[in-house]
């Protein structure tokens, strides 16, 4: 991509041709008495139903096919890819559904860091975790309720730290891979971008699945790949194990702090919030050169 | 022409051919060529979208590093390679994360997350040298930090696994990872250039999410074909931010055939895109 000449550099700042939208309420009560925002929340919670029970469906699978106790192979099942692929392509999909509806977040850590970057309330993010992690508790339920021998003896698809890893590099993990993934949600959703590049928004969805998979291909080694607290919330109530609960603190704040991060990166730096705002005033001359 | 009107209304063709085909180039084109960038542009340096492209490109391919290092060992650490994403899921590590990453980027610094791609840009001039070094400081710098944190996570095994460190593999000669890397710079480059180009921006109605996906291919299907080579280089901030973290003798041996194979590809790419396909300075000559 070439470099964007500046034109306007010797003279005034032109209008820009997009519109940066009003930071969102904290107290949005209007919208409580309106059925969008519950629409939004239903499809939040059937997002991340569906959501679990494909992946820790393919998870379970996996697992069973690849146990040489009972029966199975080395090569068997789809594969290590194959459930990263499911985790991605989930979310590609679903996405692409509920972009329109709720803002396709399905993942606490993505609402979040649109709060913090104010594009969404805080009742609407309230709603939305609880929808979240309600939706995963049921998605793994139904996994469990397949196949429910299964389901216990091949660990629930629970997130727990692997052998070898300690816990901050678990955390670690999760913080970096939440960045990731929250950025690249940011990238897409850009207003400026919007305008400027003639958003399709069916393709939208496509670099976050992807992100979503880059990430897990990275991760699932150290710690199964949270990156999304109901995620692994919702499992770990399913499996209801010591183990799953005595590492799930890094799943709620590893990527609470990866979303944090990502949102002041993408508001502060890439968008240079702050400094526009400044810029208004005049008194930074060399600034205003950015469109 | 009677018959060629007939065919634009309908849209067979979609645009109208003011002159047939083969007699002389069109002169009024529906498509602007931005002017080559100066080597040095005065007052890039006191605008923010300056560092803050230098700084896109520093996370950037931290990122990068950081998801595709950490890919490699995690194959690399199980016991087989079906217990793992195996090095297909490399490949994908790869080439996804830079879709991923040049979608994110494309905006703010032009999305090059590799000092061939930047340096193709800059022979095309594309870009001026000030950006150009400053960028590739920055993705050298983010490669490094990248595959800092990964050995952070566990260093022993780190280094007893290869650290990721691009080498040439066992019965491989020098020279054909020399030409293994060309080649592959070629492909990724060439087809930076065709994703960005003008040209093309203005007839295909381009569609931005379009541009880094192919891009992306380009990445995994080189490193379909030549991990077994050399682990797939093809990008010198990559090759260099690993070797450097790793620091082993066999990492530093073959280390300059992952800058010069790279530079050179990157350099035929611009060339043939620019004087071949795009024929820029004889148009301008004329």
């Amino acid at each position: 991509m070439a470099k964007d000449l500046d034109v306007n550099e010797s003279g005034p700042p032109a209008a820009r041709d997009y519109k940066d939208p009003p930071p969102a309420p904290f107290f949005d009560m209007e919208e409580l008495r309106k059925w969008p925002l519950y629409r939004a929340v239903i499809a939040e919670f059937v997002a991340t139903l569906l959501f679990l029970y494909v992946s820790i469906l393919t998870v379970i699978g996996y697992k069973a096919q690849t146990d040489a106790t009972a029966g199975g192979v080395d090569c068997g099942g789809v594969g290590i890819l194959g459930i990263a692929w499911a985790f991605g392509g989930m979310i590609f999909v679903l996405v692409y559904c509920t972009a329109g509806i709720s803002g396709g977040h399905i993942n606490p850590a993505v609402t979040v860091g649109l709060f913090l970057a104010r594009k969404v309330s805080l009742v609407r993010t309230v709603l939305y975790i609880v929808a979240q992690c309600l939706g995963a508790i049921c998605g793994c339920g139904f996994v469990k309720a397949f196949q429910s021998s299964y389901y216990t003896r091949y660990g629930g698809g629970a997130n727990e730290l692997a052998d070898g890893y300690n816990k901050g590099t678990g955390l670690g993990a999760e913080i970096i891979g939440t960045f990731v993934l929250v950025y690249t949600v940011f990238s897409a959703t850009d207003p400026k971008r919007n305008a400027r590049d003639s958003h399709v928004p069916v393709l939208a969805p496509l670099p976050i699945g992807f992100a979503v998979f880059m990430v897990h291909l990275a991760t699932i080694p150290i710690t199964g790949t949270g990156i999304n607290p109901a995620r692994s919330f919702g499992a770990a109530v399913i499996y209801n194990n010591e183990k799953a609960w005595d590492d799930q603190w890094i799943f709620w704040v590893g990527p609470m702090i990866g979303a944090a991060a990502a949102a002041f990166y993408h508001q502060f730096i890439l968008r240079a919030a702050a400094i526009k705002a400044l810029g208004s005033f005049g008194s930074f001359g060399s600034f205003r050169s950015f469109a | 022409m009677e018959g060629k009107e007939e065919d634009v209304r309908v849209g067979a063709n979609k645009f109208p051919e003011r002159q047939p085909i083969g007699t002389s180039a069109q002169s009024d084109k529906d498509y602007k060529e931005p002017p080559p960038a100066p080597l040095f542009e005065p007052g890039e340096l006191a605008s923010w979208s300056f560092w803050r492209a230098g700084i896109a490109e520093f996370i950037a391919t931290f990122l990068f590093l950081y998801i595709t290092v950490l890919t490699v060992m995690g194959v690399k650490r199980s016991p087989n390679m079906c217990a793992s994403v195996g090095i297909q899921g490399i490949a994908w590590a790869f080439g996804g994360m830079i879709f991923a990453l040049v979608y994110c980027t494309a905006g703010i610094s032009g999305g090059h997350i590799n000092p061939a791609v930047t340096f193709g840009l800059f022979l095309a001039r594309k870009l001026s040298l000030t950006r150009a070094v400053y960028y590739i400081v920055m993705q050298c710098l983010g490669a490094i930090c990248g595959a800092g944190v990964v050995k952070g996570f566990q260093p022993k095994q780190y280094q007893a696994l290869g650290g990721g460190a691009n080498t040439i593999a066992h019965g491989y000669t020098k020279g054909s990872g020399l030409g293994a890397e060309i080649i592959g710079t070629f492909v990724l480059v060439y087809t930076v250039f065709s994703a960005t180009d003008a040209k093309r921006n203005a007839r295909d109605s381009h569609v931005p999410i379009l541009a880094p996906l192919p891009i992306g291919f380009a990445v995994f299907l080189v490193h379909l074909a030549t991990i077994p080579i050399t682990g797939t280089g093809i990008n010198p901030a990559r090759s260099l931010g690993a070797a450097i973290i790793f620091n082993k003798d066999n990492a530093w041996d073959d280390h300059w055939v992952f800058w010069v194979g790279p530079f050179i590809g990157a350099a035929l790419a611009a060339l043939y895109h620019v004087i071949v396909i795009r024929a820029i300075p004889f148009k301008s000559r004329s």
